[in-house]
């Protein structure tokens, strides 16, 4: 009997062994970094930062513009592609994966800036400086995601007197509280006020990253739709007279291995990235049928003029129409903000104030020079205002084709009282604003966009 | 025990054989299943004569004339007293089978870290032996635990080779945490992922798939929480512990032999239309849209090419008419072969089996082939030491085909349109002379996603694929007596899987002109490691202890890699870091007894979770019980009717801890994660954090009363249970805005509720038995709560269940549909006020009914005339409705899909009443949106109440065949066929469904939906077994 007992005694220590060990229940993650982790040096701040931009590419590599265009009439009916019927047909609900998923993405970029603003006191080592730049970068990122967010998912600015109509959840802060949408007007000011923060802050020169330029170039655009034309106005020139960007001399923005010098703001694309897919994968015709064909009345627009250079950006296909301005490269950089169509916003803007019509009718020109060659085409230095609005709108169109732009402009003239009629239905019909989705209502409260009515 | 009868028997049998005497009684004792019985005891009035039944079960006993009276006994069954009148010289023939007792006094049944009487067992917990599991063929083992506890529901997987039941037990108590009962296999709760390869091809994982069904001894199912409370953090949705064979000592040699061999067919088929068929339903649907002349086609016209087109195509496809569905299935062949070995010395006891089991399935190219072999070896190394070893390993491989949406016979039910040739039937070409598709090639078209489909074509050329798995589960237990009634049990376990899928894809005309190989392999491996000290305590006569304390440690690790190869080029992908979790766990239980009849138990189990912060890690579940015998007491011992009653009671926490294993950490990508902007390293967000996660804790109440009568010749139980389980653990989706869109937090509150039946009647007894075992349960299931969530908060994937409060959990949630509208055949939908509406919108979705039953149950008849037996087993569950998700398109907007019959009911002019609306090519016409023709609707929401004649088999028994020297003991031979019919109102192809399911919380959500799941089979089986 003696031995059972030590027996005995090794179990009990063995027991004892198992039972003093909680680090036993200790497993972590693999292949990641814990949060707590990893946010230390002003590195891990810039590659979060860094991370916005990736979103942004995702984002704008052809995805986000193609949505916008398919509001317009510039396409024909997508047959291929269910969810871009939907949006085509003015139809998106909440189960519409393809807008559900830009919309998370935008926030998802949102979260990630709101987290670097939030995380300066963890870092240790970064400069006062450093510090200004990547809080005014993250606030750039954060702007241009709302106001994306904005233009797709709800009403136009001024579509209601105050702006009071219900715009998008703006988030500030990286919380995971649920929230309600504001309205455009808080939206707009929101935008706004990051964007001058950013302004103010963005180095000079900051690689094909935001610059201050970059902050101007959407300040341009964002007043120009909230029909603040001096505002437009004021910082299209600053980017224009600034010369430190030119209009290029051929009429391809979306180049290969080098960045357009008209490009003041977008997305870079690398031989191992292609951050140009939502593009190419949509639009391009030379290797294949695209998903996305041209409507008759884009062709036609684009044919009246024989000797415009453009001409050759839409194809008839037996009477099918494609674009070819994706064609040729496997991947490109895009412009989202580029001096054509700040020369053309600011031509629209002075016209319409009635102010420096001699730089209105330069700007037109000047687009028209590459377009038609020297001397063709151009607008008269006695061209009335209205001549230069046409003008200048007629010139916006065709520049920005599948830009994804044009909506935006049809948009922001119904609410200044236009007749704009998209496809048989007016440019406010409730449909032409993107369905939230469905996760949203996931919790009790969210206010959805009324759906259809556009048909 | 049986062997020193034999013994004794033996013995006086020889001694009693010394006389001649004239007047002979003999025959064959022989059990339930008139297998025989070796060492039953036979006594003649009242023991002055005796003997016992030798190896073939056979006796004769030597009496002078006149009447006596035998008595025949076997431990564990009923004694039997038979009346004989022997005359001078007779020699009668007295063949006696024996009934097993229902509660005999020695009876064990296994509960969690041991064994307790059968009859001071206070939990709830169900005994399913291994007749019963290897009775019948299944994919799996788990699947013939169907009908036979109450309150366990059984759906059987789909028609596929291999695929898996979904077990629940007393109802579904998670959303998002898996909520299948955790499986132990001698003591090792063993590795069961379903998802360990998502729903590739159509069909999940099944982990139980390796088990081999004849190595199995018992599984008992632990349904209340004073059973599955020693389980703790991993209890709350019940724990089947499957108990392998084992040697006994001192037994000699026994082998055992069973075959089976068989043919499968499906249980139903579809109804698709063929092409005169469909095509009469297209024309119309054209014509009602206002077209004119022949309709377009899919994959050959579209709506914009001109008249003569359209009409030559047509024509061309009404010359042709393949059923696809034909083309997809075939009668699969099933061969099994087992031999199981037992043999037991002084100090050894080894049990070694090995079997075979090549099960195909009627699905053309299906199978599943399962080669294993266990040792279980127990040696007494000393008085006080004594070594277990269980050891099996397997290898199943799964020859996959796709099905459902996958492919294979979900394409001929859904996108194979009948006028599409398999082949072309002729060298087609172009314009310009050249050779676009040359005669005999492989005719391909394109579903509405773009996916190139011919099942043929994927099935004979275009895809082979195999999914291997490999499966070791082993274990070793020290048994230490060191003192009189204390036993130490030191554990290890090892159980291995190693799963590798290997697909091979072959170049297909005008999609690809490569070829390509995916390799994915994921292995897990699982440790566990328990100690375990039990002491019995009689203090005094009456009052006796029982004290269990023991420590448990378990650890997971799993590891995954793959290999694509594309056009020879391979990218090879591994993840360094393995997933995995751990438990630490304490537990302790004390019985006590009073007089034997008056019963109380406590149990509990602290454990730890990896899965858990240090906030939450350790959780306590108690469980408290107790049991009443009151037959024991004198003034019940004496009736004639109860033979015996107990009630009994319990109380107790569970808990399931069943997520992913990483849920509450907040992650980041790594630094060097690949991903890169401007060519500048980007480092990400992940996951949020929630320290706070913690198991989901349910509270169990359970009362229950057992009662035999006419000396058990009938045995019933009635229980009734009340399980409310909290802190529901929910995937939730967030809000987008949030940055992120899945959140896992403890949110929901569960109730179910409900009543079991269970009762077993020997009907007949004497030459002709009919034995009948039936159980039925109720169970009402509720969705408590959910917070501030709505029912879009999770949701079973694509298959339109959700969580909507106060109704139980997974609730089809879609547009209630009202009529059709006599005037104009349009689809009439009800809005969220009982108003009629043409206008289909996801903002009128609502409960439109459930999948989970009233009521579940099953009937087992057994009959027995000399030699021959006969069994039949149904099951049936009456209340729950079934979502035919892929009749929304069968039955809907034409289109590119195969229509069934059915739909011949459609609205034709005004004033028909029609079960279908007006046929169109345009999904608007029904309100839904252009270009997307889901309609998920109420229409097809149906009854899916059934009754099933699950297996009846015929069998003859030669209780000892003797062929030349051999002798061959209880050699049966005998036929079955399962799924024999089902009666039902559902229209569709099967009403007991488990489809592929997408994540746990889908499995948990989405019972009774289908979508082109493939029916069941019926099998036609023949088996021979004997033993020497």
């Amino acid at each position: 009997m003696k031995i059972n007992y030590k027996y005995l005694l090794i179990l009990a220590c063995g027991l004892m062994t198992l039972s003093a060990c909680d680090k036993l229940l200790e497993f972590e993650p693999g292949d990641v970094i814990l949060a707590e982790d990893a946010l230390k040096t002003p590195e891990d701040l810039q590659r979060l930062l860094n991370s916005n931009y990736d979103v942004l590419a995702n984002l704008y590599d052809g995805r986000v513009q193609v949505l916008s265009e398919l509001l317009t009439d510039n396409l024909s009916f997508p047959e291929d592609n269910n969810d871009y019927a939907a949006v085509y047909g003015r139809q998106t609900n909440f189960f519409t994966s393809t807008t559900n998923g830009v919309y998370s993405d935008f926030y998802r970029a949102i979260y990630r800036c709101n987290t670097v603003l939030e995380s300066f006191d963890f870092i240790d080592g970064l400069s006062e400086s450093e510090q200004k730049r990547i809080e005014a970068e993250a606030r750039f990122i954060r702007a241009l995601c709302h106001w994306s967010l904005v233009k797709l998912y709800a009403q136009p600015y001024n579509n209601t007197p105050n702006n009071s109509h219900l715009g998008i959840v703006l988030r500030l802060e990286a919380s995971q509280e649920p929230l309600s949408r504001n309205t455009v007007a808080e939206v707009y000011d929101a935008i706004i006020d990051d964007l001058l923060f950013a302004h103010s802050n963005l180095p000079i020169e900051n690689g094909f990253y935001a610059s201050r330029k970059s902050a101007a170039g959407y300040l341009a655009h964002v007043y120009f739709l909230m029909n603040e034309l001096p505002n437009a106005n004021f910082y299209a020139s600053e980017v224009i007279n600034s010369m430190e960007f030119t209009l290029d001399n051929d009429l391809d923005r979306f180049e290969q291995d080098n960045i357009s010098s008209e490009t003041v703001f977008g997305i870079v694309s690398f031989s191992n990235d292609f951050r140009n897919e939502g593009f190419s994968n949509n639009y391009r015709s030379d290797i294949g049928t695209p998903v996305l064909s041209m409507s008759e009345s884009v062709f036609t627009t684009f044919s009246l003029n024989p000797s415009d250079l453009r001409n050759e950006w839409i194809e008839n296909n037996n009477g099918t129409y494609y674009t070819t301005r994706f064609n040729g490269a496997n991947y490109f950089n895009i412009p989202l903000v580029h001096l054509t169509g700040l020369h053309l916003l600011r031509a629209e803007a002075l016209a319409t104030e009635g102010i420096d019509l001699d730089v209105a009718i330069a700007d037109v020109n000047a687009i028209r020079t590459r377009a038609f060659g020297e001397g063709i085409n151009q607008l008269p230095s006695d061209a009335s205002a209205e001549d230069i609005i046409e003008a200048a709108r007629e010139e916006m169109f065709k520049e920005t084709i599948c830009e994804g732009v044009w909506i935006d402009y049809l948009k922001r003239r119904g609410t200044l009282g236009e007749d704009i009629i998209i496809r048989g239905a007016p440019y406010d019909c409730p449909g032409m604003a993107l369905q939230f989705p469905n996760g949203e209502t996931s919790v009790s409260g969210f206010q959805l966009n009324p759906e259809g009515g556009c048909n | 025990m049986r062997t020193k009868i034999f013994l004794v028997g033996a013995c006086m049998l020889m001694c009693i054989s010394s006389f001649v005497q004239a007047q002979t009684v003999k025959g064959i004792v022989s059990d339930e299943n008139n297998l025989v019985l070796p060492g039953a005891s036979v006594l003649a009035d009242g023991g002055a004569k005796g003997v016992s039944t030798d190896m073939n079960g056979s006796y004769s006993l030597n009496l002078s004339p006149g009447e006596h009276t035998l008595e025949f006994s076997f431990i564990g069954y009923q004694k039997q007293s038979k009346k004989v009148v022997l005359t001078a010289g007779q020699t009668l023939e007295l063949n006696i089978s024996m009934q097993p007792d229902a509660v005999f006094i020695d009876d064990v049944v296994v509960v969690g870290y041991g064994v307790q009487r059968k009859k001071d067992v206070t939990g709830n917990i169900a005994t399913v032996d291994a007749k019963k599991i290897t009775a019948l063929p299944t994919p799996s083992f788990e699947a013939a635990l169907q009908g036979q506890a109450a309150g366990v529901q059984v759906t059987q997987g789909s028609g596929l080779a291999g695929s898996a039941s979904t077990i629940r037990v007393r109802g579904t108590a998670s959303v998002s945490a898996g909520g299948d009962p955790l499986y132990v296999v001698d003591g090792i709760p063993i590795t069961q992922d379903y998802f360990i390869r998502g729903n590739g091809g159509a069909m999940n994982n099944n982990p139980l798939a390796t088990l081999n069904p004849n190595d199995i001894e018992s599984v008992e199912i632990l349904k209340d929480a004073s059973a599955t409370a020693i389980y703790g953090s991993r209890g709350a949705n019940g724990v089947i512990l499957i108990t392998t064979k084992r040697g006994a000592k001192k037994k000699g040699l026994s082998i055992d032999f069973t075959s089976r061999v068989g043919i499968s067919t499906p249980a139903s088929l579809p109804n698709m239309t063929n092409t005169e068929e469909y095509l009469q339903l297209r024309q119309e649907a054209w014509e009602n849209d206002g077209g004119t002349g022949y309709v377009w086609l899919p994959n050959y016209t579209t709506a914009d090419d001109d008249a003569e087109t359209r009409a030559l195509a047509y024509r061309e496809a009404m010359g042709r008419d393949i059923d696809w569905v034909d083309r997809t299935i075939g009668t699969g062949v099933k061969q099994m072969y087992s031999v199981g070995l037992r043999k037991g010395g002084e100090k050894y006891a080894l049990y070694a089996g090995l079997s075979y089991d090549d099960n195909e399935s009627y699905l053309i190219g299906n199978g599943y082939e399962r080669i294993s072999g266990r040792i279980n070896f127990d040696y007494t190394i000393n008085k006080w030491l004594k070594a277990m070893v269980s050891s099996s390993l397997s290898r199943g491989t799964n020859s996959r085909i796709d099905a459902a949406w996958s492919g294979g016979l979900g394409d001929a039910m859904s996108n194979a349109l009948p006028f599409y040739p398999v082949r072309y039937d002729e060298t087609v070409l172009d314009e310009d002379g050249n050779v676009l598709h040359p005669e005999d090639e492989y005719f391909i078209w394109r579903d509405e996603f773009g996916g190139a489909k011919n099942p043929v074509g994927y099935r004979e050329s275009f895809k082979s694929w195999k999914n291997i798995e490999n499966r070791s589960v082993n274990n070793v237990r020290l048994l230490i007596n060191p003192i009189k009634n204390l036993n130490i049990v030191a554990s290890g376990g090892f159980d291995w899987m190693f799963l590798r899928e290997e697909i091979d894809e072959a170049p297909i005309p005008t999609v690809r002109d490569f070829s390509q190989s995916f390799l994915n392999v994921n292995y897990i491996l699982n440790w566990n490691y328990s100690l375990t000290a039990n002491y019995d305590w009689d203090l005094l006569e009456d009052h006796k202890f029982g004290f269990l304390a023991g420590t448990e440690f378990q650890r997971s690790d799993s590891y995954g890699y793959s290999e694509e190869v594309t056009d020879e080029i391979p990218t090879p992908q591994r993840n360094g870091n393995p997933s995995q979790f751990s438990f630490l766990s304490y537990f302790g239980r004390a019985n006590y007894t009073y007089k034997d009849r008056y019963l109380v138990q406590a149990t509990a189990r602290v454990d730890g979770s990896s899965r858990f912060g240090r906030n939450n890690r350790y959780g306590f579940f108690p469980s408290v019980s107790a049991g009443w015998i009151v037959s024991e007491e004198n003034f019940m011992k004496d009736s004639k009717t109860i033979s015996f009653l107990k009630v009994k009671a319990s109380y107790g926490l569970t808990g399931n801890a069943n997520i992913p294993d990483y849920a509450r950490f907040g992650t980041y990508s790594a630094a060097d994660n690949g991903i890169l902007y401007g060519n500048e390293n980007i480092l990400f967000p992940l996951q949020l954090a929630n320290p706070n996660l913690q198991w989901e804790t349910s509270r169990v109440v359970d009362a229950s009363v057992e009662v035999g009568l006419w000396k058990d010749r009938v045995t019933f139980e009635l229980g009734v249970y009340n399980k409310l389980s909290q802190d529901v653990l929910m995937n939730v989706n967030v809000s987008p805005s949030t940055g992120f869109t899945n959140y896992w937090d403890n949110v929901a509150e569960i109730l179910n509720r409900g009543v079991e039946f269970s009762i077993k009647s020997r009907n007949l007894v004497g030459k002709f038995e009919w034995t009948t075992e039936f159980n039925l349960a109720r169970n009402y299931n509720e969705l408590v709560d959910i917070g501030n969530y709505t029912p879009d908060a999770v949701s079973g994937g694509t298959n339109d269940s959700r969580v909507i409060v106060g109704k139980p959990i997974g609730s089809f949630y879609l547009v209630e549909f009202s009529h059709v509208d006599q005037a104009n055949g349009l689809p009439v939908y009800l809005d969220l006020n009982g108003n009629e509406t043409y206008d289909y919108d996801n903002a009128i979705r609502k409960y439109v009914g459930d999948g989970l039953p009233d009521f579940i149950g099953g009937i087992t008849n057994s009959f027995r005339y000399k030699n021959w037996d006969m069994q039949a087993l149904a099951i049936f569950s009456v209340g729950a409705k079934i979502f035919d998700s892929s009749a929304k398109r069968q039955l809907g907007v034409v289109s590119s899909w195969n229509m069934r019959t059915d739909k011949f009911d459609r609205w034709r002019q005004p004033g028909d009443v029609a079960e279908f609306p007006i046929l169109t090519l345009d999904e608007t016409k029904y309100g839904l949106d252009e270009g997307f023709p889901w309609w998920n609707t109420s229409l097809f929401v149906y009854d899916a109440s059934y009754f099933r004649l699950r297996n009846i088999a015929l069998g003859y028994t030669f209780q000892n065949l003797k062929v030349k020297n051999m002798t061959f003991n209880n050699l049966r031979l005998a036929v079955n066929v399962t799924n024999v019919f089902t009666l039902t109102n559902f229209p569709g192809l099967d009403p007991e469904v488990a489809r592929d399911f997408e994540n746990a919380q889908d499995r948990n959500l989405s019972p009774n939906v289908t979508y082109l799941t493939p029916p069941q089979e019926r099998s036609y089986n023949f088996t021979l077994s004997f033993a020497f």
